[in-house]
């Protein structure tokens, strides 16, 4: 009997028949988060929050709209934000949501150590049952970022287990979570938001071949793909591609050599990238759209600014590139010539050399290193492209030019890449540039009155008509590309307007995935 | 019967009395000398919107701050406690995030590990048995191209063919994507094992193939075969007549002996094919510097190959009598 047993559960298992009957919509777009699905360690940065819902969100053109908050404004000392909240929301276990709940979100999310980064939260309070005010320590405008990212929690059941089971007022609600292989998860009948075209939607984690394999033989219908497969979609699939401020620049060094050094010992400075001229010479040199099709297969768009086509994007700022005639003559009103007649340019016996640093491990950055460098050569400027670890990059960093990628839905990132404050700090100011004029418009963009008005100061730090951190202005960077980020998605799924994706390929997409529809029968 | 096995078990108690320590210094001396900042891996992608202060209370909340000795002190600590720590990448303790992952890598390793034995024994004794032969030769070859064949190549190639050329086995997964665990077939959990196991068993099949083969001529060439042979028994009745325990022993000391490697290939293969087990997790720890997560997994590793290397001990003195002497 006992030997039966493993030939009976044989045949009991091939007999079953699936119980699956409801075609789900299958993605395979990673963006799994290792740490579960808790918004107080930093689930819900970009796309959709899945469980939770936020106080405000962003639509597809990334301007602010309601959520739970139905009414928000900015007190008159810009210090305390004040929110209305519906009073239809309900969690997925159906209880309803009201502003104590939002208070614990906050107030824990600021001290628990996560992926939120709440600091400059002095205090969350709350007023009513359907009102709250969330105190600051400081002026900050782009503290409205995290009312459009941290989803609520309930204030009565969250604890330790809350990231692997969670409860929220969002438009799903989890069925199953095999780590590192699928999450599964079905509308939330208690959800505010409307209808959702789909009974059951699954995301599909392992590598980007893996997603591949399933989209040709048809079982999933959006999949996330390099610019190599970009044009290759399989049978009953489109090729999809979203623009994105995913973008690729070079940041110079703005000081001139004195010795000085970072605190870890790294040297400061380079003479030849902190003149002006060269850097001006440099965004007049580039030809960013052969560097588009020779380092993106053409999946991409020039990148004449940090944040291409964002409210808070001043297109002012930006000169003209592909125009090496006239960088020459910026190089030789500032007195590079080439002398010994070897093509590269000097200015009082020094030469116009530095070194083009990029993450060996990266191939994309290495052809524009690589572009970019043979692009300098014809005006008599020789950067040396240089591979190597993240760790060697930092050495040489803050005295060599580097290629980084930026691209945050979120203005504190050009605060961050371009205010003196933040000389050295991490990877945001490589290059030291402080510009007391483009310091003052930054933190007076922080300190706006609302997100419109700050959208002015922001387009002013980058040119203001005398001055800027733009091309224009200071040059404190040359921007090369923006990424495209590719999907093969089904042909029968309409997923309606798209946002400009930030910096960070596959899951962005699903930021209205509660609005997606079936086409097809 | 059991006369050697207690010396032999209180022996190793005591090797692994003094090995644990050992390997735990240098293991997590090792780790904090690698040059991550598990800050910076925890932050990945979204350094701009984490800033400076809230990089040093990330790394005060999860004691990032402290410097290595007093790191490696506190996490000695909790283990003295039975607490494994909290591992930062999976924001979970780590026993927790060890046992969710533990039975899918059993599963295949363990699959692997019967598969391989009994294919590349029965494969070791043919060639064995069919010595200077067709057989023999085509065995050799096959386990010399396997020998030299990188892991990682192999399960591409199987892929290619199978997966993505004809179509039989999927690609990836444990199960079939769209669908729940309770909704998945035991058949269909299988068919999705096959790709891994199969390159998981093939990797290590090599070396066994042809020590049972080498092990078996031995015996083969021995007066005692002679002595059967002369009476009229062939060699493949030899081979898996007597001849069995002859080679059968030396096979199942060096396969039980080998099973940390099966361990390491289980990381590539999971790798490979999306399997949701330990091998996932060790990549993300060592990427993330997660010093808690890689100790345990390192810790766990151990006590595996340690278990594997006691119980080939066990079988080749069970299978051989010979060796119930030596310690």
């Amino acid at each position: 009997m006992i030997r039966s047993l493993p030939a009976l559960a044989l045949a009991l298992s091939l007999a079953v028949p699936s119980q699956a009957d409801a075609r789900a919509l299958v993605l395979a777009i990673g963006g799994e988060p290792d740490g579960g699905f808790d918004p107080i360690m930093g689930w819900g940065h970009y796309g959709s929050p899945l469980f939770q819902s936020t106080l405000l969100r962003y639509d597809a053109k990334l301007e602010l709209i309601g959520d739970l908050a139905t009414n928000w404004e900015l007190s008159e000392d810009r210090l305390v934000w004040r929110l209305s909240l519906r009073d239809d929301a309900v969690f997925s276990d159906g209880r309803p949501l009201t502003a104590e709940d939002v208070v614990f979100t906050y107030n824990t999310a600021r001290t628990a150590g996560g992926l939120a980064d709440l600091r400059v939260l002095r205090e969350a309070r709350a007023i009513d049952a359907t009102t709250v005010e969330l105190a600051l320590t400081e002026p900050r405008i782009t503290f409205a970022a995290r009312l459009a990212t941290l989803g609520i929690v309930p204030a009565g059941s969250y604890g330790a287990e809350y990231a692997r089971h969670p409860v929220g007022s969002g438009p799903f609600r989890m069925v199953e979570w095999r780590e590192g292989e699928q999450l599964v998860v079905e509308p939330n009948p208690h959800w505010h938001g409307g209808e959702i075209a789909f009974e059951r939607v699954s995301f599909v984690f392992g590598s980007e071949e893996a997603g591949q394999a399933l989209a040709r033989t048809g079982a999933a219908d959006l999949v996330a793909v390099p610019p190599s497969m970009a044009d290759r979609a399989p049978p009953g699939m489109e090729d999809l591609h979203v623009d994105s401020v995913d973008n690729r620049g070079l940041a110079f060094p703005m000081l001139p050599s004195t010795g000085r050094t970072t605190d870890a010992g790294a040297a400061i400075g380079n003479d030849v990238t902190a003149d002006r001229a060269i850097r001006v010479a440099v965004n007049q040199a580039l030809d960013r759209d052969a560097l588009v099709a020779l380092a993106l297969d053409g999946h991409g768009r020039p990148a004449m600014g940090p944040a291409d086509g964002l409210p808070w994007d001043n297109p002012e700022a930006a000169i003209p590139g592909n125009d090496p005639a006239a960088a020459m003559d910026t190089l030789d009103a500032a007195g590079w010539t080439d002398e010994d007649g070897d093509g590269i340019r000097e200015k009082d016996g020094l030469r116009a050399a530095f070194q083009l640093l990029y993450p060996a491990s990266d191939s994309t950055r290495q052809a524009l290193a690589l572009g970019a460098s043979e692009q300098l050569r014809g005006i008599g400027i020789d950067a040396r492209p240089t591979g190597g670890s993240w760790d060697e990059i930092g050495a040489l960093m803050h005295s060599q030019v580097v290629v980084l990628g930026w691209g945050a839905h979120d203005p504190s990132e050009i605060y961050f890449l371009h205010h003196g404050n933040y000389s050295g700090v991490d990877y945001y100011n490589t290059g030291h540039y402080a510009n007391p004029a483009v310091d003052a418009h930054l933190e007076a963009a922080e300190a706006a009155s609302g997100v419109d008005a700050s959208l002015a100061r922001w387009k002013a730090a980058a040119w203001d008509g005398e001055t800027g951190f733009g091309p224009r202005g200071d040059a404190a960077w040359a921007w090369m590309v923006n990424l495209e980020h590719s999907y093969w998605v089904s042909e029968c799924l309409d997923l309606g307007a798209l946002q400009v994706h930030p910096h960070g390929h596959g899951f962005p997409i699903t930021h209205d995935l509660a609005s997606w529809r079936w086409t097809c029968e | 019967m059991t006369g050697w096995l207690v010396p032999l078990l209180a022996g190793r108690l005591v090797r692994l009395a003094w090995l644990l320590p050992v390997a735990a210094v240098g293991l997590f001396a090792l780790i904090s000398l690698a040059p991550i900042d598990p800050v910076q891996a925890y932050v990945g992608g979204r350094t701009s919107q984490i800033g400076p202060e809230q990089r040093a209370a990330i790394a005060a909340v999860w004691g990032l701050d402290l410097p290595a000795p007093e790191r490696f002190a506190s996490w000695l600590g909790q283990l003295l406690r039975g607490d494994l720590g909290q591992s930062i990448s999976y924001n979970a303790p780590v026993a927790q995030v060890i046992a969710a992952r533990l039975p899918a890598s059993l599963a295949l390793i363990g699959t692997a590990f019967v598969a391989s034995f009994v294919l590349g024994a029965l494969l070791g004794l043919v060639a064995g048995a069919t010595r200077g032969q067709w057989p023999d030769r085509l065995i050799r070859t096959v386990a010399v191209v396997l020998a030299a064949s990188p892991g990682f190549w192999v399960a591409i190639l199987l892929v290619s063919v199978f997966a993505v050329g004809l179509g039989w086995l999927p690609s990836c997964c444990a199960m079939p994507p769209g669908r729940l665990a309770s909704e998945v077939t035991l058949a269909e959990r299988w068919h999705h094992m096959v790709l891994p196991v199969v390159t998981l068993s093939v990797v290590g099949i090599a070396p066994l193939v042809l020590h049972t083969r080498q092990s078996l001529i031995a015996f083969l060439d021995s007066p005692a075969a002679g002595h059967l042979a002369a009476h009229g028994a062939s060699p493949l009745r030899l081979a898996f007549g007597p001849g069995l325990r002859h080679a059968v022993g030396v096979a199942l000391t060096l396969h039980l002996a080998g099973a940390g490697e099966l361990f390491g290939g289980s990381v590539l293969a999971e790798a490979v094919f999306a399997w949701p087990g330990l091998g996932q997790a060790t990549v993300r720890a060592a990427t993330g510097a997660d010093e808690p997560l890689l100790m345990g997994i390192g810790l766990a590793t151990l006590i595996f190959v340690f278990a594997g290397n006691l119980l080939a001990d066990i079988a080749a003195r069970l299978a051989d009598p010979r060796l119930r002497g030596q310690a």
